[in-house]
């Protein structure tokens, strides 16, 4: 042997170095440690294609494709974008029914392994044909059929979902002035934005003006309702009355008579008002009035913009030859798809994403943008932060600073931190039967008694959505802001008192800047988890479409009773409620990854704060 | 006391006025304001407490003072009593064929009228609800009545000037009726108005028993005539249009029954179903025959049955409960037993059946009154039950759930037998009149059909074969009777997370084990904030992927899928022994690529899988493993094709069977060890590549023979864990929501593994343990409390999960194991349900309790597992 001493495990083994490699070759558990290997893998290959999924279909939502036109063996004519392309195996219950062309086709095409693939197409055109997507199997198409014809023209609208067609005349007050495709193409770019911005002036007389007097009417009817109440005026000389002031505006002689007598045979019996409620009526039939004129004259003016917009009218031609006329004021936008190159293409898609980022639905959610959903997020969110963050904080100096340890607090501590783990159901549960009917119910009694049995605040809202979060997101903001207060070194509040340092002076100069990052931590990532939360909020106050935002310009501007969309809730909605599923699919995963963006950015947020508030604290030992 | 210092500064020697403020206020502040925040906490788990608590409280029942009797002109008590909606105005029925209304506060009557003029009925019966009866008369004709109200509502300015000082809600006597206060102010009053129809001849005999059942068509009935011939007959009134006159025509038929049978006794007792389908005729002494009226114009005798067990007894009253299907019998010792058609559960009891039913009974309400039954009423709105008993007190039942409601004890003094009962609309009161007077007792029972039992236990409900764990709230008849068990939701919610468990569990401990174990410190800074990122994923994202993308598409490659499960682990390992061969040192340098190289390997078998799966389909499930799982065995023809079920166990016990053949290889590890130990490298690993296919084999052919034992023994897989395929169902729920506990399980338990001491590993390492010695036998156990806290943790994420199920798991209650088919959770039932329940009523606090119950359950399983992880971590210091 050589001077060579083997190590000791070695030479305790029988036959030396070349018997170490076996043994240690099954030691070192290779294949268990492989499957570790793949579960981590596999963990990682899921997120990254999951968010690639979202990513992928979230994005390209907005990118118009090309149109095209095809014929099928069985003699019809299609115009569409190919929305979804899959690998299928036609079963034999579905080719009975073809004509003969297609079966032989088909059987030509599936004598290999049975599978072919077959394009969703969207046909759109869903008051023509009663449908928006068709499938289309390879084999039924006629060879080199396919085609992208230049003139096909691609309609947003407001109803009835997408339009495909060609365009064939303009006409202006029913008269034809623009024909053939290129002639009737520049004919309605030309009026197009014109008569956009006539329905854009129609839409914001509807909702501000027309609204505001509706609220006007309302808020004076509520006051009157008011003193009503309180004066305890008959009911009956109530109802009669108005049936007076109804028959004034719009009825024959004898009804208004009728009316009058009933009123007077009512007093007679002994049922009068109050004089200052008469006044107060009075008032209201004055007021009524002015509002009635100034709504007759929206009306009037609605007209006229009406007027004015119907005037301009497109034909178009669909590929079956029907001609459908479309007004101008409902197209939203018309996108000759197979002319644009890169360049107007991505105009186009950005000017969708603007209006998806930017403007309200339509088209049952399906189409149109998701401002006010996020909107709703955004708000509640915010109130929600409000609330939970002071409160938690406190909580969390109560029980690091105040309390004295004990079994009590130790106790209490676990019970925060499980509350982490209560599923969010539970507390939109608790939210729905505490504060919408009972603490709101409250309110509704002491405070809007006038609109009862309305609910103003005994129904789900924006505030008691935050308030149910918050109490959700408490046991993070709470955790997260003792462990930051437990980080700040005892050596510095120390240091504090022996300063003389008050304790309140010490935790709020010392302790609290320290912990302040921390603190801003927890609050992000309780935002963040409030955000993406929708299971309570189905219960108290997320809707599927609200009619006015949360906050406005109405006086008092902020409306914290009102319902309110949410992205989250809207996925939901739109991906479970929409009756055309299949064109709601890509505006759900657009919705989707605005919602996971939004999530992720609070969530860096939080990551890059939590970074920082690490290095501060590396050299913050005294 | 301050003197100036050479500075000329005046030294402060107390603290300043406004320092203390500030420091008591903040105090205060933060005291008050942290317990408020803490007890709010706690409020929320007493405040779903309080809402819950009603459901299992006892009703109260008030007894009201004696009021004067109603009698006909024999001085007889009524037969019969209706009140209605407001209980402002009562009706009773009298035998001579007399009506009187009376006001049920003072028990003074109205008016009275002869329902028939002055022929006296000879028989006489009222449907459960809506005061809609029958009466038989001498001559073999009947004729339908309605004991209906009239209403009128008349504006405060034209009523008479007495009755304007009503409070909301009183009433007070009005001529021959009653006028009531109605909360918009104006007043509602209300005259009886019975409706009479002409007679219709049946019979040449006298008609003794008679009973009606309304239908869409018009009324059908069933009537006894004292030849012994009962009659089943529908009405179908036609309208002159000239003259609009009204002519009934009748439709049906009659049967002899068979009276000497009976002892020549006339039966005491006849019932026509809801449906008018069969009809029951009953003798005092507690025999019962009943009719198959399906076929109306020749009803034939289905079965005869008794009634009762005991000799001595007789039956004392009958009657039907709210949709004429349960049939309630009292008898003359006092019992109560209600009795329905149900398709008996086994074949065998099924032949001979006329109808595929028969009468069984289904609940013996609890307790024997005093005396003999005397007469029953049902609710109109749910299925409780009153009876009226010999000694002058009444008793309620609930009758679904054998819950005695309440015993009714006479008004002071008063013993006399009932006579007439009856339950007022809206359940607030009883009613029953007795010769001696009319009583009445104040109801306030709100949630009579919620016991313990009734929630967790299964329920015989109307209807069904037996009893049963069901949940169905709501349903568009009113006769329908909303089942609240818990139970199928109880078991949606752990199937959701036992399948999300199995999937989620092994992925996030192992993916764990190998950050902590075997990763280099760098990589690991970077992985673990991406799988925490999945964390924060919102569950709605997951919910819409699960049920729009990965339903479809699972569901158009279940066996590719199903072949993936073992595929996937095989290649895998196959990759490991695979690069076993390479040499040490390359490997060593190459240890970094395991997981691209793992993940290639992964995804071989995954493609493995594709490729085998219409190989595997045809030789394990007749060629359409969809057919396969919607068949039964003993089929023929086509479907014996789908016939055997040894396909299925193959694959149901490939894991166990993996697990076995893994135990017996680990017992022989240490041989096999010693036979490597002189060998190369290439040689050893050629070795454990040959016992690893020796194994995977054997593992095979385990399955394969087992399978083939089971399915000879006559088990079937199908029915089980496997069975009919429904798109939205437990595989792609818990695909998804295993990856939604995935970063929550892998978080701690990496965070527990880590925080295992540094030392123990180096003297591990240091002693000449592999990584994976060290991995297996001293981090992984020293942390295991950490690990299984983090699966505690990991479960109670799952069982409360709301919007995946919600989305992905098809929502249908009920109970099965089948990993191919939907559930309801907790969760997702209260997100479907709760918008819509009104509140405060027994589904709104069904509900309540469905979310205490989550809310315990995860507070229970998240506790546990905080106090072991405490318990870890102190142990992690002390090492």
């Amino acid at each position: 042997m050589t001077a060579v001493a083997p190590t000791p495990a070695l030479a305790s083994s029988r036959s030396g170095r070349r018997a170490a490699s076996g043994a240690t070759m099954l030691a070192a558990g290779e294949p268990v440690a492989w499957l570790m290997a793949a579960g981590l893998g596999l963990a990682l290959v899921m997120i990254s294609g999951l968010l690639a999924l979202v990513l992928w279909n979230g994005g390209t939502t907005f990118w118009p494709g090309p149109i095209v036109e095809l014929r099928t063996l069985d003699g019809a004519t299609l115009l569409g974008e190919e929305f979804r392309r899959e690998r299928y195996r036609p079963d034999e219950t579905l080719l009975a029914d073809q004509s003969a062309a297609v079966r032989t086709a088909a059987a030509q095409a599936l004598s290999g392994d049975g599978w072919t693939s077959r394009s969703l197409l969207r046909t759109a055109n869903f008051d023509v044909t009663g449908t928006h997507f068709t499938w289309i199997s390879d084999y039924e198409i006629v060879p080199d059929s396919v085609g992208r014809p230049e003139w096909a023209i691609g309609i947003e609208r407001l109803e009835f979902g997408r339009f495909f067609g060609f365009p064939l005349r303009g006409e202006e007050d029913r008269r034809v002035v623009a024909e053939g495709e290129a002639a009737t193409w520049a004919w309605f770019e030309a009026h197009h934005r014109e008569v956009r911005r006539l329905w854009e002036e129609r839409r914001d007389l509807e909702t501000h003006e027309v609204g505001g007097v509706n609220r006007a009417l309302e808020s004076e009817r509520l006051r009157l309702r008011g003193i009503e109440l309180r004066e305890g005026i008959p009911a009956e000389w109530v109802v009669a009355w108005s049936d007076l002031l109804r028959t004034r505006r719009g009825g024959s002689a004898e009804e208004i008579e009728s009316a009058r007598t009933r009123l007077a045979e009512i007093e007679a019996a002994g049922f009068v008002p109050t004089d200052r409620f008469r006044a107060a009526a009075a008032e209201f039939e004055a007021e009524e009035a002015t509002l009635n004129d100034r709504f007759v004259e929206l009306t009037g003016e609605i007209a006229r913009l009406d007027a004015a917009m119907d005037r301009f009218v497109m034909v178009l031609r669909t590929v079956d030859g029907v001609e459908k006329s479309i007004p101008l004021a409902e197209i939203v936008r018309a996108i000759p798809q197979n002319q644009l190159g890169v360049g107007g293409r991505l105009l186009v898609f950005l000017d969708r994403w603007r209006e998806f980022l930017l403007d309200g639905p339509r088209e049952a959610n399906s189409e149109g943008g998701v401002f006010p959903a996020i909107f709703g997020t955004v708000a509640m969110t915010l109130i929600m932060t409000l609330a939970v963050v002071p409160f938690g904080v406190l909580a969390a100096l109560y029980l690091r600073e105040y309390a004295k340890g004990g079994a009590v607090i130790s106790a209490v501590r676990i019970a925060v931190n499980n509350l982490a783990g209560v599923p969010s159901i539970v507390f939109g549960v608790f939210g729905l039967g505490f504060f919408c009917y009972v603490v709101g119910a409250s309110i509704d009694q002491l405070l809007f008694e006038a609109k009862l049995p309305n609910p103003t605040f005994g129904k789900g809202g924006l505030l008691w959505s935050s308030l149910t979060l918050a109490l959700l997101t408490l046991p993070v903001v709470i955790v997260a802001t003792e462990e930051a207060l437990a980080a700040v070194p005892r050596s510095m509040r120390e240091g504090s008192y022996a300063c003389g340092a008050s304790k309140w002076q010490t935790i709020r100069r010392i302790v609290l800047p320290r912990a302040l990052p921390g603190i801003m931590t927890g609050a992000i990532l309780a935002m963040a988890r409030g955000a993406g939360e929708v299971a309570p909020l189905m219960l108290v106050g997320a809707v599927k479409l609200a009619p006015e935002l949360p906050i406005d310009g109405v006086a008092p501007f902020v409306h914290p009773e009102r319902s309110f969309m949410h992205l989250g809730f809207h996925i939901y909605d739109l991906g479970f409620q929409s009756q055309n599923s299949e064109a709601a699919k890509p505006m759900v995963f657009t919705t989707t990854l605005l919602l996971i963006v939004l999530i992720a950015l609070l969530n860096l947020i939080a990551i890059w704060l939590r970074s920082r508030l690490r290095r501060r604290f590396a050299g913050s030992q005294f | 006391m301050t003197e100036p210092t050479f500075t000329g500064w005046v030294r402060r020697r107390s603290t300043s006025l406004r320092v203390k403020v500030a420091d008591a206020v903040a105090r205060i502040l933060i005291t008050v304001a942290g317990l408020a925040t803490i007890v709010a906490v706690a409020g929320m788990c007493v405040f779903l407490v309080a809402v819950v608590i009603p459901l299992f409280l006892p009703g109260k029942v008030e007894v009201e003072p004696v009021r004067p009797p109603l009698h006909d002109a024999a001085g007889r008590p009524p037969v019969h009593l209706e009140l209605d909606e407001y209980q402002t105005l009562g009706v009773a029925v009298f035998a001579d064929g007399e009506a009187a209304a009376f006001d049920p506060r003072s028990g003074a009557v109205l008016e009275r009228r002869k329902l028939a003029g002055d022929a006296v009925p000879t028989a006489m019966g009222f449907a459960p609800t809506g005061g809609i009866g029958m009466l038989g008369f001498a001559d073999g004709t009947v004729r339908q009545v309605a004991l209906r109200f009239a209403a009128e509502f008349i504006e405060p300015s034209r009523i008479e000037p007495e009755f304007r000082g009503l409070a909301v809600g009183e009433s007070k006597v009005r001529d021959r009726g009653a006028v009531q206060r109605t909360p918009s102010g104006s007043f509602r009053a209300q005259v009886f108005a019975p409706v009479v129809r002409d007679p219709v001849k049946v019979s040449e005999h006298p008609i003794r028993l008679v009973d009606l059942s309304m239908q869409a068509s018009g009324p059908i009935f069933a009537a006894f005539s004292e030849d012994g011939r009962l009659h089943v007959q529908a009405v179908t009134v036609i309208r002159n249009m000239m003259t609009r006159a009204e002519t009934q025509r009748l439709s049906g038929g009659s049967l002899e029954v068979d009276l000497a049978a009976q002892g020549g006794r006339l039966p005491a007792h006849l019932l026509l179903e809801g449906r008018a389908d069969s009809a029951l005729l009953a003798w005092a002494d507690g025999m019962a025959l009943r009719v198959d009226t399906r076929d109306r114009a020749t009803p034939a005798v289905a079965e005869s049955f008794r009634l009762l067990d005991e000799a001595g007894a007789s039956v004392t009253a009958m009657g039907f409960l709210i949709g004429k299907t349960t049939v309630v019998v009292g008898d003359s010792f006092g019992r109560v037993s209600t009795w329905f058609r149900a398709r008996p559960s086994d074949p065998a009891a099924l032949q001979g059946l006329v109808d595929g039913s028969r009468f069984e009974r289904v609940h013996l309400l609890p307790g024997a009154g005093r005396g003999a039954v005397e007469a029953i009423a049902a609710s109109s709105r749910t299925r409780m039950l009153a009876a009226g008993f010999a000694e002058g007190d009444a008793r309620l039942y609930f009758v679904t759930n054998e819950r005695l409601l309440a015993e009714c004890p006479p008004p002071a003094g008063q013993v006399a037998p009932i006579a007439a009962i009856a339950i007022a609309p809206k359940d607030d009161a009883l009613y029953a009149a007795s010769r001696d007077g009319l009583w009445s007792w104040r109801l306030d029972i709100p949630h009579p059909q919620t016991t313990l039992a009734s929630i967790f236990g299964k329920v015989w409900y109307e209807g069904y074969e037996r009893p049963e764990h069901v949940w169905q709230s709501s349903a568009g008849t009113d006769e329908f009777e909303p089942k609240f068990g818990l139970i199928p939701l109880i078991f949606g919610s752990l199937k959701a997370t036992l399948y999300a468990m199995l999937f989620g569990t092994p992925l996030a401990i192992l993916a764990a084990i190998y950050t902590s174990e075997f990763m280099h410190p760098s990589t690991r800074a970077r992985v673990k904030p991406a799988i925490e990122i999945m964390a924060s994923l919102p569950s709605v994202v997951l919910g819409f992927l699960a049920a729009l993308v990965f339903a479809p598409i699972v569901e158009r490659a279940v066996p590719a899928i199903v072949v993936t499960v073992f595929t996937v682990p095989f290649m895998v390992l196959l990759g490991a022994h695979l690069w076993q061969f390479l040499p040490t040192a390359r490997a060593t340098r190459l240890a970094g690529l395991r997981i691209p190289a793992a993940l290639l390997a992964a995804a071989a078998g995954a493609l493995l899988a594709f490729v085998l799966a219409p190989a595997v389909e045809r030789w394990c499930f007749g060629g359409d493993l969809m057919a396969w799982l919607s068949a039964r065995p003993g089929g023929t023809g086509d479907a014996a094709r789908f016939a055997s079920g040894a396909g299925g166990w193959l694959f149901i016990l490939l894991p166990l069977a993996a697990i076995v053949t893994w135990r017996v290889q680990a017992r022989r590890l240490a041989t096999i060890r010693h036979a490597t130990a002189g060998m190369p490298r290439p040689r050893a690993a050629a070795v454990s590549m040959l016992v690893f296919l020796g194994s995977s084999g054997a593992t095979l052919l385990i399955a394969w023979a087992m399978g083939l034992v089971l399915d000879a023994v006559g088990f079937d897989p199908r029915g089980g864990v496997v069975d009919t395929y429904v798109q939205r169902n437990a595989l792609v729920v818990g695909f998804v929501m295993g990856f939604a506990v995935i970063p929550i399980i892998y978080t701690i338990a990496e965070d527990a593994l880590s925080s295992v001491p540094e030392h123990l590993r180096s003297g591990s390492l240091g002693l000449g343990a592999t990584p994976w010695q060290t991995a297996t036998r001293i981090v992984v156990p020293t942390a295991m409390s950490g690990i299984f806290s983090a699966v505690m943790i990991g479960l109670g994420r799952a069982v409360g999960e709301t919007m995946i199920v919600l989305m992905a798991a098809g929502n249908t209650p009920i109970l099965e194991w089948n990993i191919f088919s939907g559930f309801r959770t907790l969760s997702a039932n209260i997100a479907v349900e709760l918008p819509e329940a009104v509140q405060h009523s027994t589904e709104y606090r069904m509900l309540f309790l469905a979310a205490l119950s989550l809310f315990v359950l995860t507070f229970v399983v998240n506790t546990f597992a905080e106090a072991v992880r405490q318990r870890f971590r102190k142990r992690a210091f002390a090492l």
